[in-house]
């Protein structure tokens, strides 16, 4: 069962021409009661799959591929979203992302997101999973303007520990920026070494292969979402939330993607119907 | 010499901006069980020493003493912004305003030095001083070095968090002392990691913390404010 797995990692896609270098620009805008993709451009093969109406054409799902499913070593991605004023856009990915392996050479992947007074974007990715030996950078940066809001999901498995992997070498750095008109309201730079002092300590995963952050940045989160947030718990694993100002904040670490994810969808749930006006309608590409 | 001694000063757990009502979750811990010995104080406050305070904070504070150093308007507001931006949890915001709220107000309270009128200034005029910013301000106006500042800021932090551990586990003095010269043993070696530090490498993920502290916000019966 592990073939295709290993298969990735003795020959991962791309290396045959060498490293990817592929941008993918997305630009949602707001015509009438209508979401559409009104830019859409990419160069390699990072693309966008589908742009998908479920909810009705005020809201434009979008599924974003990365061709070879995993990001390599020397390999280096950038998507860039705008979300025009008034629109409303969702993104996800059609499975669990992967950082491979590595020889040596650093993989990256830039995320720039920008939306405009009265947008939202929901950007929820499936899980990623950090192969041992990897060396990954991801790059996110999110910038709000006016009463712009912004869901954001996000879950790190550190080594294919399903089958009994660990994450004994190689590193991963992830740093998120999400901005009000210019200013920083939320600011995380995280390292973690495979087989570093973090994974094992409590200050860090305690020994959870899996971590996640859900975050909700709204010029005003009102105290019923911070109660109902906190009624609410995850059924495996460890998780906790908190309000800074304009800034909603769910942490988890467990040992299940599924269970971070099922506590994830119970908290965006409780809130949806405030920054989106509609209950959540779960992609239908993650129970695929 | 009068800059260690002005140091001293400011790295005094008797400096009155509060931070012995703050115990970083610690309390948290303590109540649920997963700190109970002097062995899980000292892991968890090393790491924190390593992970947290010692990659972010720390080359932060020696960023903006040099920003203090060149009055460099701009880059104080920026690293003051981003510093309140990293804090994990609503507590942890709220101790460091606190914190950087009471030091301003005292230091607007020592007319005598005069060294600090222009730090004054401009901290008035930054609309939320987290407490690094404040205590870099008057580090650079007593003109001490950030390679003498930065383990003296990790020093008082380290005092307040193993002094939170003896009121809370409880621990006697002397494992509170032993504590502190095990620990304080790794400051120097922090310091050095900090000072070379270039900004892309600072990082500050501690999930662990910020779930105790998150926890800490519903916590029945408090005695410390974060």
């Amino acid at each position: 069962m592990n073939a295709p797995f290993d298969s990735c990692v003795i020959t991962p896609a791309g290396s045959a021409a060498g490293p990817w270098r592929a941008r993918l620009q997305l630009g949602f805008e707001r015509r009438g009661e209508r979401t559409v993709l009104a830019e859409r451009s990419h160069i390699g093969p990072l693309r966008l799959q589908k742009a998908l109406y479920p909810e009705g054409e005020r809201i434009c799902h979008g599924i974003v591929l990365h061709p070879p499913a995993g990001i390599a070593g020397g390999d280096e991605l950038s998507i860039d979203v705008t979300v025009g004023a008034g629109a409303h856009a969702l993104l996800t990915t059609p499975g669990a992302g992967k950082w491979y392996r590595s020889a040596g050479a650093e993989g990256r992947l830039r995320q720039c997101i920008e939306i405009a007074p009265g947008a939202l974007c929901e950007w929820v990715p499936q899980e990623s999973i950090v192969f041992d030996c990897a060396l990954g950078r991801l790059e996110t940066r999110v910038e709000l303007q006016g009463d712009a809001a912004f869901v954001g999901m996000e879950m790190v498995r550190f080594g294919r520990s399903a089958s009994g992997e660990r994450f004994t070498a190689g590193d991963f750095r992830s740093a998120i920026r999400i901005s009000r008109d210019g200013r920083p309201v939320w600011l995380e730079r995280s390292r973690i070494d495979g087989g570093g002092r973090l994974l094992e300590a409590g200050v860090g995963l305690a020994g959870w292969p899996v971590s996640g952050t859900l975050i909700v940045a709204t010029p005003v989160v009102e105290d019923e979402v911070l109660e109902a947030w906190r009624g609410v718990a995850p059924i495996e694993g460890d998780g906790a939330v908190t309000r800074l100002p304009g800034v909603l904040l769910a942490r988890f670490r467990g040992s299940s993607c599924e269970a971070g994810r099922e506590w994830f969808v119970k908290l965006w749930s409780a809130i949806r119907p405030r920054v989106a006006g509609v209950p959540v309608t779960v992609p239908r590409i993650w129970n695929t | 010499m009068l800059a260690l001694v002005r140091l001293l000063q400011l790295a005094s757990p008797a400096l009155p901006v509060g931070a012995y009502t703050y115990s970083q979750g610690l309390e948290w811990l303590v109540e649920s069980g997963e700190i109970k010995t002097e062995a899980d104080v000292a892991e968890w406050i090393g790491d924190l020493l390593e992970f947290g305070v010692g990659s972010f904070e720390a080359p932060l504070l020696a960023a903006l003493i040099g920003a203090w150093q060149r009055d460099d308007t701009i880059e104080l507001a920026r690293l003051n912004d981003d510093f309140l931006a990293s804090r994990e949890t609503a507590e942890l915001r709220a101790e460091t305003v606190q914190m950087g709220y009471s030091l301003v107000r005292l230091l607007s309270d020592l007319p005598g030095f005069a060294e600090l009128a222009a730090g004054r200034e401009r901290l008035l005029a930054i609309d939320e001083p987290a407490f690094p910013t404040a205590w870099a301000a008057a580090a650079a106006a007593w003109r001490i070095p950030g390679e003498m500042a930065v383990p003296a800021y990790l020093w008082a932090w380290l005092e307040n968090q193993v002094m939170a551990a003896v009121k809370t586990v409880p621990l006697g003095q002397s494992a509170g002392q032993r504590l502190l010269a095990a620990l304080g043993s790794r400051v120097p070696a922090v310091t050095e990691r900090a000072l070379a530090l270039p900004e892309a490498d600072w990082h500050n993920f501690t999930p662990g913390l910020a779930l105790a502290c998150s926890r800490h916000e519903t916590q029945y019966t408090r005695l410390f404010r974060s």
